[in-house]
């Protein structure tokens, strides 16, 4: 999986690429465990380019945002593909980790 | 001791001032006793420990139980020859290793590359200088050094291996005898009651699997189902999945809360079986069957759901966007509810089954499974699920699935007053 951070002044977009599968869930650790040691308040996972997540990855996505929220901060989703977002959907997970379809709705949110 | 080996000549450094400093040996083979004599004396001055020997025989004899660090030999002596000796030297297991260097009174290329041909590492000329000898014997027992350093590793890493080998066939005996023990709990296939008909298919993406499902009498009018499917692989996830299996038998979860009502159930295991701190969780889908109306209770905990598949119309999804296990702990699951049909055939499964790619990358998907259930309802029971599993392993182009997949199909077969347990 490939990772690329972009930092901004309203939060950290970690833009993934690639599966988040139990087979490759180091990167992403390693990318979120960054963003937290920094400070980050708002952690926009960017999925555009993630084509699938497993059992292990989703179960990754909410042990983040959990650890986020005992930190008053906050873990977001952008663009999910159709099949990802089916899988949330069914996980029930946007009631935990809201998915928007833009950064900016995404950035505005969280100042909101 | 061989009668034609000779002892040691000296000691070398002084050894009671320096008890534990080590001392190389060295082996001389000269048949001439005044060259060896002298030679021996030199090396000995320089501080080494020699083992003398006057012919090619006795300086087997002696390498064989000495294993000195080096072996100079003369290449003119009778019978056996320098550079027959090397040659013997290379034959030799315990020896081929050993650092050899050929001494001659001649220094022409001929006579050095056929040496070196026939197994020497080096040349010492018979007039060479003391600073020449010390130079040759010192490269010659850093190569031997390295070659033994290479030795030890290597012969310690064949033993690491051997255990390594070891301690990996006793794991797969017990993972074996595990996956056995977990497979004797799965529902025996065949009429779990009378009128319902109950086949599965099963394969775990390891020895032992994460994906665990029962069908099982809860009193005479009802029949529990569940199936349940452990956050990632291996051994961890199959020991979660069997601690979350021993929790749904039926006698537990009865004396637990008194009935197997899927959405009691479904609060008391998500109560019981939080989010590991790795992320670890489960999803699981109960269903309790009243079999004299065919009346099907059923709640999910985040897992993708049963498929109906009834004989007049398409199969359907039985499925609502719910919390897995663990990830919320004051979550509720909904009942929902149908009535089955004789004929109505209720597929279990976990998403390894559907979630296969392409070797182009492409997912099979929930939908070409449905397909397949679709078009498996002329076939009994047991072949519609192998065919399922026929067609992702032919969309995957491979035998074995990445993640654990099961399919456990239950058919109504028989009239509503035949089903009670007996």
């Amino acid at each position: 999986m490939k990772i690329k951070e972009r930092v901004l002044p309203q939060g950290i977009i970690l833009d993934l690429e690639g599966d988040l599968t139990y087979a490759n869930q180091a990167a992403f650790k390693v990318a979120v465990e960054k963003a937290k040691q920094a400070g980050c308040r708002h952690l926009i996972v960017n999925m555009e380019q993630v084509r699938f997540v497993d059992s292990a990855g989703l179960g990754l996505l909410v042990l983040v945002s959990q650890s986020f929220k005992r930190l008053q901060a906050q873990v977001s989703m952008l663009k999910p593909q159709n099949y990802v977002r089916e899988i949330m959907s069914l996980a029930n997970i946007p009631k935990m980790i809201p998915i928007y379809e833009n950064e900016q709705d995404a950035l505005i949110a969280r100042a909101a | 001791m061989h009668s034609n080996a000779l002892q040691p000549t000296g000691q070398g450094l002084d050894s009671s001032a320096q008890p534990k400093t080590f001392v190389a040996a060295i082996l001389l083979v000269e048949d001439e006793p005044v060259t060896r004599a002298s030679m021996a004396a030199r090396l000995t001055r320089l501080g080494y420990r020699v083992l003398e020997a006057e012919d090619g025989r006795a300086g087997l004899d002696v390498a064989r139980r000495e294993r000195p660090d080096l072996i100079i030999v003369d290449w003119m002596m009778p019978e056996m020859d320098g550079p027959t000796f090397c040659e013997a030297v290379r034959r030799d297991p315990l020896l081929k290793s050993s650092q050899i260097l050929l001494m001659t009174s001649h220094d022409k290329p001929a006579q050095i590359a056929e040496g070196l041909l026939r197994g020497a590492d080096d040349f010492l000329s018979k007039a060479a200088s003391r600073q020449e000898i010390t130079a040759r014997v010192l490269a010659g027992l850093r190569t031997s050094r390295l070659v033994r350093e290479l030795e030890t590793t290597s012969s310690q890493l064949e033993s690491s291996l051997l255990l390594l080998q070891a301690k990996q066939e006793e794991m797969e005996t017990d993972l074996h005898s595990a996956a056995a023990f977990v497979h004797s709990l799965l529902p025996p296939q065949g009429s779990p009651v009378q009128g319902i008909s109950l086949a599965w298919e099963y394969q775990p993406s390891l020895t032992l699997g994460g994906d665990l499902f029962g069908v099982m009498a809860i009193d005479a009018e009802h029949l529990g189902l569940y199936i349940l499917d452990a956050s990632g692989h291996g051994v961890a996830a199959a020991l979660r999945s069997a601690s979350l299996m021993t929790f749904l038998r039926a006698e537990n979860i009865i004396q637990l809360i008194g009935s197997y009502d899927p959405e009691q159930v479904l609060f008391e295991a998500n109560r019981r079986f939080p989010l590991s701190a790795d992320g670890e969780y489960f999803t699981l889908w109960v269903g309790q069957l009243h079999l004299p109306t065919g009346r099907l209770t059923y709640a999910s905990a985040g897992h993708p759901g049963a498929l109906l598949s009834q004989t007049q119309s398409p199969a359907r999804w039985l499925m609502r966007s719910s919390f897995p296990l663990g990830f919320d702990p004051s979550a509720l699951y909904a009942c929902d509810r149908i009535v089955l049909k004789p004929g109505d055939r209720l597929f279990l499964l976990s998403d390894g089954i559907y979630e296969v790619s392409s070797p182009g990358g492409e997912l099979w998907g929930r939908e070409r499974f449905q397909k397949t259930i679709d078009e498996g309802k002329p076939m009994s029971l047991s072949a519609t699920i192998a065919s399922s599993f026929s067609a992702a392993r032919g969309w995957q182009q491979a035998q074995h699935f990445p993640d654990d997949a099961a399919v456990v199909g239950i058919e109504m077969t028989g009239d509503p007053d035949e089903r009670l347990n007996g």
